[in-house]
């Protein structure tokens, strides 16, 4: 499964840092392996509408942290995957789940309500 | 003259068909990207046919004829380039990319772009040697004819591909040329398009199948002119009473090259006639 990348352009969060999240995410899990390559700036750049300034500093931050490295002619290339260990993987969860569950209540939400949307929302497989 | 010209490429068309096979299969686009892509494309033949017809009428002295099938291969990369520049609108507020890596040789028929590389080469370099060795006809125009001195006369020979011919295909051809890599580049480069709902597709089939449609563009720009040079400067060059024995060596290769040129038109002409004839029989499959 070829992992997904999304910009919501109307969130107040800076595009670049909604990048970097992802790919911090990405590798973290394992998703993007050591050795993975990332996409070519300007290829990244159209196919998110975004300038290719707003994607190298992402690439930069990620440089910058150690995840990837950009070589001249040889593309950026994850270097480490910190696999996280499963007890974190597991509190990581928990929290991101704590998150949702408070969003979803200040909504309105009851608990079948948030549970459907996260059935919904989560994607199919194949 | 122009009806000869359609009707020879038709007949290369048609012949090449059988050998040429399918176009691309694999994964397709949504049917709105689809549609703008091939509507585009269709719309750079058509406006092609009329700009070689017009063009085959222009000129007496065989210019139009030497750069219609050029103009036609300029309107066809302006098709698709334009069709692929309007094809997919990003969405808003939240967009979506893939993690990958997309190359030119994933959607480039790889053996016909070399041979279309190689012809454009062999054009140019065939060019710059008719252009410097071209001299004045005998109405004083300047690159039309190729002069000669044997011991006890001298003569000229023509028509032959010097400025005068070669000015204005060069011209044409670096705009095909610029057009093609522009092409290309959006073949390659523009954004993934996005079904009803909201997934990313992977429209691999269809930018295979414009990269196909600006190979045979890019084929046709330069094949045809490079056998009507081929062929006219061996004329001229075994034209000549008093000729070096490299003359005729030079002569014979380019008229050996002939058939080669000859079946890469084909495959061109097929190439840009049915891309959009069969439609592909893949399926819409998600990138999720």
């Amino acid at each position: 499964m070829t992992p997904i990348l999304q910009v919501d352009v109307a969130d107040p969060t800076p595009p670049y840092e909604q990048l970097r999240r992802q790919f911090v995410d990405l590798i973290g899990s394992g998703a993007l392996p050591a050795g993975e390559r990332l996409p070519p700036l300007r290829q990244l750049a159209a196919d998110l509408g975004l300038a290719v300034g707003t994607v190298a500093r992402t690439y930069r931050e990620l440089e910058a942290a150690g995840l990837v490295r950009s070589r001249r002619g040889g593309g950026t290339r994850v270097t480490a995957s910190p696999a996280r260990p499963a007890g974190e993987r597991a509190r990581a969860l928990h929290d991101l789940a704590v998150g949702y569950a408070r969003q979803a209540r200040l909504l309105g939400a009851d608990r079948d309500a948030a549970l459907d949307a996260l059935r919904r929302a989560w994607p199919a497989e194949g | 003259m122009a009806a000869g010209l359609l009707l020879g490429v038709l007949v290369l068309a048609l012949g090449g068909a059988a050998v040429v096979g399918r176009p691309p299969a694999g994964d397709a686009a949504p049917e709105a990207v689809r549609r703008t892509l091939r509507r585009w494309r269709s719309a750079g033949l058509v406006l092609g046919v009329a700009a070689a017809g017009i063009a085959v009428e222009a000129d007496d002295l065989g210019r139009g004829v030497l750069v219609a099938a050029p103009l036609f291969g300029l309107c066809v990369l302006a098709g698709v380039v334009t069709g692929e520049a309007r094809a997919v609108r990003l969405p808003d507020p939240v967009r979506t990319a893939a993690v990958e890596t997309r190359h030119l040789r994933h959607f480039l028929p790889g053996r016909a772009a070399a041979a279309v590389a190689a012809a454009g080469f062999a054009l140019a370099a065939l060019l710059a040697l008719t252009t410097v060795a071209g001299s004045a006809d005998d109405l004083g125009r300047a690159g039309r004819a190729l002069s000669y001195a044997c011991a006890d006369f001298a003569g000229r020979n023509g028509p032959w591909p010097g400025s005068f011919y070669s000015l204005p295909l060069s011209l044409v051809v670096g705009a095909g040329a610029v057009l093609a890599a522009l092409a290309l580049r959006r073949v390659v480069g523009r954004p993934r398009p996005v079904d009803d709902a909201g997934d990313l597709v992977r429209d691999d089939a269809e930018r295979r199948r414009s990269a196909r449609a600006v190979t045979g563009a890019g084929g046709l720009l330069v094949t045809l002119p490079l056998i009507g040079v081929s062929l006219t400067t061996a004329s001229a060059l075994l034209a000549n009473p008093c000729r070096p024995l490299w003359w005729t060596v030079a002569a014979s290769l380019l008229l050996l090259l002939v058939p080669g040129w000859l079946a890469l038109l084909a495959w061109s002409a097929v190439a840009v006639v049915t891309t959009d004839v069969r439609p592909s029989r893949a399926t819409v499959t998600s990138a999720r």
